[in-house]
């Protein structure tokens, strides 16, 4: 890759903060140099079609819950990329309880105390994590 | 508190805190430099580690692998620690830190808040290096952000313990003693140019490599018809993710190594290296002509003939010309010793 062929597709990285890809790439003498990067395309096509994948899941994960078949927490896990073994080692609840919270029946039975915990770690209040709106 | 700290960033997030922290104590080498050193470059596709329950492609040997490398060969010693306890591993963070000691670590990046929200996944093998702090506020040198940044003690005992695959539980490294040091000679640089040949094509398991490039290619062929459609293009997703994200990138290494090989043939006196800088940076391009062309598959409209198996051909083609290149390599530093 030339100096001149380092891509600067800033569609992420430009709009958020400092963080941004170094480069190497070869100047017109055939040396490496670094150069700063704001992106390039491919990446954030993947990036993109990744999200808008969690997106579509979370849509009909919420028309689940809506239809009483999930519990709101269902929906935030997904949401927030993770699994029920990862919310799981972050609040301290066995994957199988986690599991078990997935169902509104269960769900809505929780007291206040663990609904913060979990609520804690998705960085939400109670009232959002009881909805998915 | 603060250290006198430069902070450069770097392509790689584990060459970009080596080469920082040897900075530290007045050692000048390069980010390419600490990577060839560290025989850096390298691949694995392996279907049985998964993360977001895709397997886990990565061009890089295991986290911390370049840093143990690299002081060793240098003759500098260093301490690891890692914790189950959160609040002791801070505790051991500030005692180091007070006593005018830099400390790298290893963080999840899913919590980290100057991270742009679409690259927070539960990534969990970043590093980052901790050089100062007041009041509770720690001053941080992350080589993938242009400037010094800040992590409350809460934000970076989250990271530290961040949860999924290969959990960093608290992992922290620091330089104990430089008094032995050596400087980098044409042996060093000779060795370490061979272990990296013989990581890329001497692993007798098909998932490392220039046979794991070649391992993943087949399994790719197959991935519509396996997982359908959509699963396979996510997983797609995540190869060229984990190739080009920053910090951990892909083609980007290549150039990287081949910023090395420069380097090296300067310092080695052997003018043949640089010949092989050129192959490597081809081999660059063609990663990245991969990650061009893979991306099409995202928006794939009638018309476009971009498929599986076009890809994996491309695949086949870079395990090739890697293949050659570290083969051809060997030879030459085996001659030259």
């Amino acid at each position: 890759m030339k100096i001149n062929e380092v891509p600067q597709d800033g569609n992420i990285l430009e709009k958020s903060g400092e963080v941004r890809d170094v480069c190497y790439a070869v100047d017109e003498n055939g040396e490496y140099k670094q150069v700063i990067s704001v992106g390039w395309e491919p990446k954030n096509e993947a990036i993109s079609y990744a999200w808008s994948l969690i997106e579509e899941e979370c849509e009909s994960i919420k028309k689940d819950v809506k239809a009483g078949n999930k519990s709101p927490l269902a929906y935030h896990i997904h949401r927030n990329v993770m699994t029920p073994e990862i919310l799981a080692s972050y609040t301290g609840f066995t994957k199988r309880e986690i599991k078990r919270w997935c169902k509104p029946k269960h769900f809505f039975k929780l007291d206040s105390e663990k609904l913060g915990k979990i609520a804690h770690v998705l960085k939400m209040d109670i009232e959002q994590l009881v909805s998915v709106d | 508190m603060q250290l006198d700290f430069k902070h450069k960033p770097s392509g790689h997030c584990e060459n970009g805190v080596v080469s920082n922290l040897l900075g530290f104590y007045g050692i000048d080498i390069s980010e390419a430099m600490v990577f060839g050193l560290g025989s850096g470059l390298f691949f694995a596709h392996m279907p049985f580690i998964k993360m977001h329950d895709m397997a886990v492609t990565s061009f890089r040997p295991l986290p911390g692998a370049i840093f143990s490398r690299v002081v060793s060969l240098l003759g500098i010693k260093m301490k690891r620690y890692k914790f189950r306890d959160k609040e002791k591993s801070m505790g051991a963070l500030d005692r180091v830190l007070l006593s005018g000691t830099p400390v790298g670590m290893l963080v999840g990046v899913y919590n980290l808040p100057y991270f742009p929200k679409e690259y927070r996944f539960h990534f969990n093998a970043h590093n980052i290096c901790v050089i100062g702090k007041e009041g509770d506020i720690y001053t941080v040198s992350d080589p993938v952000v242009v400037d010094k940044c800040t992590l409350t003690y809460e934000e970076l005992k989250t990271v530290r313990f961040a949860k999924g695959t290969y959990t960093p539980n608290g992992r922290m490294y620091h330089i104990t003693d430089i008094s032995h040091k050596r400087d980098i000679n044409y042996e060093i640089i000779r060795k370490s140019i061979l272990l990296n040949c013989s990581r890329m094509t001497k692993i007798p398991i098909p998932m490392f490599g220039v046979n794991g490039i070649r391992f993943l290619a087949r399994r790719m062929k197959r991935w519509e018809k396996s997982m359908g459609k959509k699963k396979a293009a996510l997983n797609l997703a995540q190869v060229i993710r984990m190739n080009e994200e920053i910090g951990t990138g892909g083609a980007g290494f290549r150039f990287i190594y081949a910023a090395f090989l420069q380097e090296a043939s300067i310092l080695m006196n052997i003018p043949e290296l640089r010949r092989f800088s050129e192959e490597m940076t081809e081999a660059g391009d063609m990663w990245r002509d991969f990650s061009y062309n893979a991306a099409r598959m995202f928006k794939k409209r009638d018309g476009d003939t971009i498929s599986y198996e076009i890809l994996s051909e491309k695949l086949m083609m870079i395990a090739d010309k890697e293949e050659l290149i570290f083969k051809n390599l060997e030879k030459l530093m085996k001659n030259a010793g």
